[in-house]
């Protein structure tokens, strides 16, 4: 069931990264990660991002939580999940994260969590699970002592692991249960907003099912909103209730996740979805093949970004970089095309 | 010796792994990553190798050409291999000196990571032409030979007679015209500017043309087998799907046949011939493709294919984990997880047996007991 | 969901830990020369241990003052009383040896701690907040390194005025630049890790990510390096002590001791071996304290780089 309220929602949200030339010439380029991205996530959906490397998708997520602070724009959260549509709108201050610090980006953290792609390297080597998952708790100095070991515990156990894995060093592990670990470190501090980042990608496809179960449950149980980034559309779309597409920092593409995948109308996306291979050897696609490889985010195409590749590529595209707009009810697009 | 080999293949086929026992003897104990697994590869097929960690597939693969990572052992099994030139041998008793003929020549392989398979500190041009000269200079010698000018009264004629000069000379030719031959090769891979991509280091390029230039190395002297191991799992989608269409081309264009290893079903579905399953260290289902998809017949293939997340049905994710491979289950590897095991399964490993035309599987639920 | 809290059991709690004990003592024992060198390392340090037990010091008197066995300059070979000969002055090598052990160890050990601890500190601060601090940091310490080890101690042993603290302290300005630099190499690879971002999406404040995260995973190599280094250390402080900047005439220091024979090394007329005790023994002593550390130091190098790479 879902609330009208969204959670989070970003303004024209900038992040840039510096290509340094040196130590003390000043920067001369900026990799443009993710440059202008509006978007709204509503209170209890799971949000899906997808693009290919490079587009931003990983950017905007660990900035969206706070993890990198944005050159631009603005960030609103709201743990309550009450956000209205339009960012006009949203509480200044309080809500207002995008230049949050210290204390209060400390608090924010027990807010918003995420989970990262490989649960190899996102686990200190060196520490034991039960250290890792209690972590948090202490750190936000929530429970002492015994309490914590019964919360680490109980915690494990919501992710289908037990006390004998509490004091294991994560190598000992398989990728599926690393994850799982990652997973409840996470959610620990009980949050409302999770940033999955491709928790998928790194373990092995008959493991995926039993994640994606994990995190269907615990959505319900624990009252989540989800972003989840991945290039797996199939995943995406069986999970997700809302998507968009990113290209090289620019979200080309926004709808439900049904709608979405029955029409996709950015040429971008419909590239995209035709590029998967789909497990059935007996259909063969209609592939649109893209010409060249994904342009450097350092160097964006003037105008339209996808213009270079795009096979309706006019004139204008080559200008004027096109706005987002609401083709169909929910369904938002930036091209000229439209 | 050899006319023996010759009946162990059949008149179309151009490899056949039988019987292949790998272990690895680690501080943890002997993994046993490979255990009587049988393959076998026709002459211009795709071969769909699917597998997921600890299946064996990756090991099996360099097991192949010879390449079997340390502290691996061979413990059993043949590998009979048809060469070029259509002689039959096996891979595991051939030593280092004829393996050097095969490898890059008869047999490459291509790999998961483009930008590791290329040395950072050579140009293109430097590494192509490595895998040229290594098995073509005589070749390429014969095209250098043509090229010099011969009659006594031209005057560069002398540059390749005297005696310090010649030397210097000939690696200019030479160079020029492996320079040519790497420029046309490239340009079968359908690499864009091909004139500026030879001259570039590898990290000046995108991950989609690195792994161009590795598919033209291994193209590069026409092998009879290419071996694929994962090699467009870290690509984006859309340069996946440049790269699986080159690889069909090519395939056509040079005649070689292909084992394409990895554990995607959509990437099988679309480049395979012919399926091979494999689970802990054994094949358990061979099958054209289209059967495999329609009519699986291991549970493991079947709970493979229905862990696929579909939108609208619920996760059907498969139950336990892979089993560790220094104290694997007995008998059947499956049967921990296996809905249907049998006692007869936790006894001894089902053979791989045909049960129906071009359609193997190693499952007692399917076999009568071998 | 309730539950009961299960009671772990305290040794199932270290299991992990003794696993990764049990590693590292079964990889030392396949490599003859790892055992060596922890022979050699254990017999020193048992004898630094015992040393008031194997040479009793004379009541009142600082133990590290040699107690002498008459006034005479030539040395006297090794006999009944003194176990291992006298050196010029008539000071009791055996006395010298154990005690020296004792003085070895103290400056080694001190030097190393000290000069890792200020390494860690500056090239963690440099390797974990880059940018220009990090560089004014890493342009200090090159212009230290930049300075020949042995004469800039020497220059502050002048400076300070000789004695074996004076030594001990020069020791530690010369040494830290090298702790600086690989720390900093070592943090830099490890915050760049993924769990070094995950610790800080936690909420985990700088000084808590530097202290709990990265720095245990950048202790291999420091281990390492100090275990070589002991040796070094030692080695230097004898020369210093050779050179007469170090320790008083009559303290137990081995290097001090191979000063004293400095007038006897070419023996006797006709015997040019005649006094070899004076300078052999300390430098055996010298030889085999060295070794043994290297030696460790080598063992720990291999076993603990593939335990990081099986990671």
């Amino acid at each position: 069931m879902r609330q009208t309220g969204n959670i989070v929602v970003t303004e024209n949200l900038r992040k840039y990264f510096p290509i340094r030339g040196g130590i003390v010439t000043r920067t001369r380029r900026e990799v443009k990660a993710v440059d202008g991205v509006s978007l709204k996530i509503r209170t209890g959906e799971t949000y899906g991002l997808v693009g290919e490397s490079g587009c931003g998708k990983t950017t905007i997520g660990k900035t969206i939580i706070r993890l990198l602070k944005p050159n631009g724009g603005k960030i609103f959260f709201d743990a309550k999940g009450e956000l209205p549509d339009a960012p006009s709108q949203c509480v200044m201050t309080q809500n207002n994260i995008t230049d949050a610090k210290g204390g209060r980006l400390k608090a924010l953290r027990r807010n918003m969590q995420i989970v990262y792609q490989n649960p190899s390297t996102s686990l200190n080597p060196r520490m034991l699970v039960k250290d890792l998952v209690a972590e948090p708790l202490i750190v936000h100095k929530i429970c002492r002592g015994q309490e914590v070991e019964k919360r680490v515990l109980e915690m494990l156990e919501s992710v289908g692991l037990s006390s004998e894995h509490l004091y294991r060093y994560p190598h000992e592990f398989s990728g599926g249960q690393r994850q799982r670990i990652a997973v409840a470190r996470a959610l620990i501090t009980h949050p409302k907003f999770i940033v999955l980042d491709e928790p998928t990608s790194a373990v092995d496809v008959s493991v995926r099912a039993s994640l994606l179960q994990l995190f269907k449950e615990l959505q319900q149980t624990m009252g989540l909103t989800y972003m989840f980034i991945s290039h797996d559309l199939a995943v995406i779309e069986a999970l997700c209730d809302t998507v968009g597409v990113m290209y090289l920092g620019k979200l080309v593409e926004n709808a439900d996740s049904k709608a979405l995948f029955e029409n996709p109308l950015h040429p971008y996306t419909q590239a995209l979805f035709s590029a998967i291979p789909i497990p059935d050897p007996t259909t063969r696609r209609r592939r649109i093949l893209l010409k060249g490889d994904p342009p450097s985010p350092a160097n964006p195409p003037k105008g339209c970004r996808f213009h270079p590749r795009c096979k309706y590529a006019m004139e204008v595209c080559t200008l004027k970089e096109p706005e987002p707009h609401e083709v169909k009810p929910n369904h938002f697009v930036a091209c000229h095309l439209y | 010796m050899k006319e023996d080999l010759e009946e162990t293949l059949l008149e179309n086929e151009q490899l056949k792994v039988e019987d292949l026992t790998v272990r690895f003897y680690t501080y943890e104990g002997i993994v046993k990553a490979v255990e009587k697994a049988k393959l076998s590869l026709r002459k211009g097929e795709t071969l769909g190798v699917v597998g997921e960690t600890g299946s064996g597939k990756s090991v099996t693969a360099l097991t192949i050409i010879a390449l079997t990572p340390t502290p691996g052992k061979v413990e059993g099994g043949n590998i009979y291999f048809r060469r070029g030139a259509g002689e039959v041998v096996d891979i595991l008793a051939l030593k280092e000196a004829a393996l050097l003929k095969i490898r890059g020549k008869e047999i490459s392989m291509i790999f998961q990571e483009p930008n590791a398979a290329l040395d950072p500190l050579y140009r293109v041009e430097e590494q192509v032409a490595e895998a040229i000269l290594a098995h073509r200079r005589a070749e390429m010698m014969q095209k250098v030979e043509a090229l010099k000018p011969k009659a006594l009264t031209n005057r560069s004629s002398l540059r390749y007679r005297l005696p310090v000069f010649k030397r210097f000379s000939q690696q200019k030719l030479l160079r020029r015209v492996v320079r040519e031959e790497i420029l046309s090769l490239l340009r079968t891979m359908e690499i864009p500017d091909p004139e500026r991509v030879v001259d570039a280091y590898p990290h000046e390029l995108s991950g989609g043309m690195q792994q161009r230039i590795v598919i033209a190395i291994a193209l590069a002297c026409s092998p009879v087998l290419l071996l694929a191991d994962e090699p467009t799992t870290n690509l984006d989608v859309t340069v996946q799907a440049q790269i699986l269409d080159l690889i069909l081309r090519l395939k056509k264009a040079f005649g070689s046949s292909v084992i394409y290893i990895t554990h995607d079903m959509g990437v099988i579905a679309e480049i395979s011939e012919r399926v091979a399953v494999m689970y802990a260290g054994s094949v358990v289902e061979v099958a054209p493709v289209v059967e495999i998809f329609k009519k699986p017949l291991h549970p493991y293939t079947q709970a493979l294919l229905e862990s696929i997340p579909r939108p609208g049905s619920p996760f059907k994710p498969l139950p336990g984990t892979v089993p560790s491979l220094v104290n694997p289950p007995s008998g059947c590897r499956f049967h921990p997880r296996c809905p249907f095991a049998m006692e007869k399964c936790k006894l001894e490993p089902p053979n791989l047996v045909e049960v129906s035309p071009e359609h193997q599987v190693a499952c007692y639920l399917h076999t009568a007991g071998e | 969901m309730t539950h009961t809290v299960v009671n772990i059991k305290f040794w199932d709690k270290q299991s992990p830990r003794m696993k990764e004990l049990r590693f590292i003592l079964k990889r030392m024992k396949s490599s003859p020369l790892s055992i060596v060198g922890l022979a050699i390392v254990v017999f020193f340090t048992l004898v630094a241990l015992l040393a008031p037990v194997l040479a009793p010091p004379q009541p009142n008197r600082n133990p590290y003052m040699i107690p002498r066995y008459g006034y005479s300059p030539t040395p006297k070979p090794p006999n009944p009383v003194n176990l291992f000969g006298t050196t010029e002055g008539q000071y009791d090598l055996y006395y010298g040896m154990i005690w020296g052990t004792r003085a070895a160890y103290q400056i080694g050990v001190l030097v190393v701690a000290i000069s890792a601890l200020i390494g860690i500190i500056v090239g963690g601060l440099a390797g974990y907040y880059k940018g220009v601090f990090g560089e004014v940091l890493m342009r200090v310490t090159d212009i230290v390194l930049a300075f020949p080890g042995l004469i800039l101690a020497m220059a502050f042993v002048v400076a300070f005025g000789p004695g074996l603290n004076s030594i001990t302290v020069a020791l530690i300005l010369v040494w830290w630049p090298s702790y600086a630099r690989l720390v900093r190499g070592e943090f830099l690879r490890v915050t760049a890790e993924d769990f070094v971002e995950a610790a800080k999406a936690i909420g985990c404040s700088d000084l808590r990510v530097m202290v709990k995260h990265v720095f245990p995973n950048t202790i291999f190599p420091l281990v390492i390096m100090a275990s070589l280094d002991i040796g070094s250390v030692v080695l230097t402080a004898a020369a210093l002590s050779f050179l007469g900047l170090g320790a008083p005439e009559g303290y137990a220091d081995w290097g001090q001791l191979i000063s004293l024979s400095r007038n006897y090394i070419t023996g006797a007329p006709g015997n040019p071996f005649a006094y070899w005790f004076a300078y052999v023994i300390p430098g055996i002593f010298l030889f085999l304290f060295v070794l043994g550390w290297n030696l460790l130091g080598d063992a720990f190098r291999d076993i603990l780089d593939p335990m990081i790479r099986r990671r």
